[in-house]
């Protein structure tokens, strides 16, 4: 039996593109870095775990209920998205998480020689996608951390289908106004598909923030993903949604992997949606643990960059992957930087006081190591 | 990594003799066409005639042989494929001799005398269990000018460019005459070969100039390995201490692979504008000069990854080094013993050396361990205190059970193991100095 031809086989652009390595599993990581717990923040995990009537539904899952196929286009859950927004059904598609939502969304309208616009440091989902599936992920530089929407409408010619605005932004928590958008999508009017990755909309409390949902009829080529990875805590069950007008929603339906979102995923997240206090009891811990980490790392004369979302991003003297090896073996998991083009910052989950105490002790004790900040 | 594969030819013959004409024609006006002058050509085509010659004396005639030459700019790659399976690779360890009274060592010879016509003469499994020569010709090239072309003057505003090749040749002349050899490759003596690299992807670089064009640092990087990206500079000409235009440069050269294969980017030649606090400190190499005056060299690298952990293969005597060292770095290692256990062991050893006489400097690295590593080791240190080197270090790939073998005999020899380099080859590189 030969070889397969793989040179021959394999087209150039995923012979080009590097596979994510994703973290070994906790377990694995406390041995190899001889640490006894681990706090994960890392992953912008919402440390209170799912609200309670997630977890009843989680608790109380039958066991036969595993062998039976689940609905295969989440039927309950899209009709009760509807009726908390006050949209139609056919106007939601649920994934896998939200990173599937973002594949179909670009199966659904790129081909050979298309591109997608979006910012060079912000979730990478995007830009691997559209590499991976063959197509150009146009980068446009940050402007002081946000999405600069000058730099991106220059950008987008008569090839661009899709742009990708990351709304608040992560890592850095920016978000552009209601009115900002609202100019940029009268600019784009229609030409683009827009889409408006809310994941970490149910944190943000900014009067001026913008309402995606809200937007759809007066802008039917916006697309707006959320999760419910974050604020509900569901990320272990893998499960997100988009929304948009029903005329691009059949669309995209037509390159959905239906049957790919589990029964259980689909019946917490049901119940997430009627508990209002899970989200008020987590903004508190998130402002809570914001103003802490503020505090101290303006004591710690490190420069930090906090906006929206339950996360923190600050500057370090040292490179931050060497920084993750020394927060590891302090059983502290963060996310180095490098990776989204930010050398030298880390990225913190904001979560509950005894955890964000832990991170600055370790912050200051790997500070202390440093030849020229040792006092 | 976008290397240029380049241009390439290909002939497919047997190992009969009388298709040698054709071999070294193929390979002579391949290599002429290519770039290279009569001189290089000829030796090139001399290389591969004795290699030809020896496959031929060794296999039967029935067996294909695939002769692949490709331009890459600055040097034609020969490749030579063919199922041989008993290759004497102990032919090309630099203190092969051959004894006149054995003829097998005499029809061997050849193979000796070509891997001293080229430049670089690597042997590694082919495909169908084979074996695959790469010949190495590189072109030759003028040294620059030593008149500067640059008058270097304090730039207070500046953006980052991909120099073009004039103001490429422009950096290296001025690099090679601000900066002491000792801080920048041996390629930066010919400013033609610098742009022929960056032109054919094998180095990118990265210029800050101001607004009226002038250039005030460069920074410059190539792949090492597949794993491993090093730089060079950051270069400054004419600026201030403490100018922004450092951590700009390596910012923008991190930022260029962050997404890319690569896991580590070393800094072994760190000029003084180096952002340190980009980087961790490796450990120091020492380098000697023909006086025998010697400067610490410290190893910088960064890593460009969250590290998921790794295995690291080990002989006793180095295992205090390593503790220290993955301590040090807090660097989440598996140390993994390799211990002989009376196998059989080949007889002989391979080593390779690369010399930079321009640094004084020669690098040996293990192809294949055997029963005579310490004399053969001894033996390549004889010949070069003969040749007056004064900086030998040797590289240990951690990720290759059998080349830890080389320890004991490396530390008998004098040798030390200085610095680890994380993720340096298939798993982290030990870099041994001698006598320092």
């Amino acid at each position: 039996m030969h070889a397969p031809q793989l040179d021959r086989l394999v087209p150039e652009y995923i012979k080009r593109f590097e596979p994510y390595i994703p973290s070994k599993p906790d377990n694995e990581l406390k041995k190899l870095y001889g640490c006894k717990r681990l706090l994960r923040l890392n992953n912008n995990e919402n440390p209170l775990g799912p609200p309670p009537a997630a977890r009843d539904v989680i608790d109380g899952f039958p066991p036969p209920a595993a062998s039976v196929y689940p609905s295969g286009d989440a039927y309950y859950l899209r009709y009760k998205l509807a009726e908390k927004f006050g949209l139609h059904p056919d106007q939601f598609l649920v994934g896998n998480g939200a990173n599937e939502v973002i594949t179909f969304v670009i199966k659904a309208f790129c081909q050979e020689g298309d591109n997608i616009v979006t910012a060079d440091k912000t979730f990478a989902v995007y830009e691997w996608v559209a590499e991976f599936s063959g197509f150009d992920a146009r980068l446009v530089p940050l402007k002081d951390f946000g999405f600069d929407d000058a730099g991106m409408l220059r950008t987008i010619d008569n090839r661009t289908k899709l742009i990708f605005v990351c709304n608040p932004n992560n890592p850095t928590g920016t978000y552009w106004s209601r009115e900002k958008l609202l100019r940029f999508l009268d600019v784009v009017d229609g030409r683009q598909i827009v889409v408006l990755d809310e994941a970490y909309f149910e944190f943000v409390e900014k009067e001026d923030f913008p309402d995606g949902m809200a937007l759809m009829e007066s802008y039917p080529n916006l697309v707006v993903f959320r999760t419910f990875s974050k604020m509900y805590a569901l990320a272990g069950l893998r499960i997100g949604y988009l929304a948009g007008s029903r005329e691009v929603v059949d669309i995209i339906r037509r390159t959905c992997v239906v049957y790919s979102v589990n029964s259980l995923a689909q019946q917490a997240a049901l119940a997430t949606l009627e508990d209002g206090e899970h989200i008020t009891r987590t903004r508190r811990m998130v402002r809570e643990g914001r103003n802490f980490l503020e505090r101290e790392l303006g004591r710690l004369e490190l420069s930090f960059v906090s906006g929206e979302g339950n996360y923190l991003m600050l500057r370090l003297p040292m490179s931050d992957t060497l920084a993750y090896r020394k927060f590891m073996t302090r059983g502290i998991m963060i996310r180095s930087m490098t990776g989204f083009r930010f050398p030298n910052y880390i990225r913190i989950t904001i979560s509950h006081m005894e955890a964000m105490e832990a991170f600055i002790e370790a912050l200051e004790a790997i500070l202390a190591e440093m030849p020229d900040r040792r006092p | 990594m976008k290397k240029d594969t380049g241009r390439a030819l290909s002939l497919s013959v047997y190992t009969e003799m009388g298709f040698l004409p054709m071999c070294t024609s193929f390979v002579e006006h391949g290599a002429l066409a290519f770039g290279l002058d009569e001189r290089g050509a000829t030796a090139l085509t001399l290389a591969v005639e004795e290699i030809f010659s020896y496959l031929c004396r060794i296999s039967s005639p029935d067996r294909g042989v695939t002769i692949r030459s490709s331009s890459r700019r600055y040097y034609n790659l020969v490749e030579i494929s063919c199922p041989v399976k008993d290759f004497d690779m102990r032919l090309f360890n630099l203190t092969a001799r051959v004894s006149a009274e054995d003829e097998t060592a005499l029809e061997q010879m050849g193979l000796l005398i070509a891997s001293r016509f080229v430049d670089r003469l690597n042997v590694t499994q082919g495909p169908d269990n084979g074996i695959l020569l790469s010949l190495v010709k590189e072109k030759s090239y003028p040294e620059a000018d030593q008149i500067m072309t640059m008058h270097p003057k304090e730039v207070s505003r500046f953006s980052l460019i991909r120099p073009q090749p004039e103001l490429l040749k422009i950096i290296t002349t001025a690099v090679k005459a601000l900066y002491p050899p000792y801080l920048f490759p041996k390629a930066f003596l010919y400013p033609g070969k610098v742009v022929d690299m960056v032109e054919g992807g094998e180095y990118e670089a990265l210029a800050a100039t101001g607004p009226d064009g002038s250039v005030g640092g460069a920074l410059l990087w190539h792949w090492v390995s597949e794993k491993t990206v090093e730089c060079f500079g950051p270069y400054l000409f004419g600026q201030a201490k403490g100018s922004a235009i450092s951590g700009e440069l390596m910012e923008a050269c991190i930022g260029a692979i962050a997404k890319s294969p690569a896991l580590g980017l070393v800094s072994l030649l760190p000029t003084d504008e180096l952002p340190r606090e980009h980087f961790e400190d490796l450990g120091t190499l020492t380098l000697f000069d023909e006086k025998g005056n010697g400067t610490a060299l410290t190893a910088y690298f960064r890593q460009m990854h969250e590290d998921p952990g790794a295995y690291s293969w080990c002989h006793p005597e180095l295992e205090p080094f390593l503790r220290s060292q993955y301590g040090r770095l807090a660097m989440p290692r598996e140390i993994l013993f390799v211990r002989d256990l009376g196998e059989t062991k080949s007889p002989f050893s391979v080593l390779s050396v690369n010399i930079e006489r321009s640094g004084n400097k020669a690098t040996i690295r293990p192809v294949r361990s055997g029963k005579d590593m310490q004399e053969n080791l001894i033996g390549h240190l004889s010949l070069l205190k003969k040749e007056s080197l004064k900086n030998v270090f040797f590289v240990m790939d951690l990720g290759i059970p059998w080349q830890t073998e080389f320890t004991h005999p490396l530390l008998q020899s004098g040798f030390s193991p200085r610095v680890v380099v994380p993720y340096g080859g298939e798993g982290d590189q030990v870099i041994f100095q001698l006598g320092a």
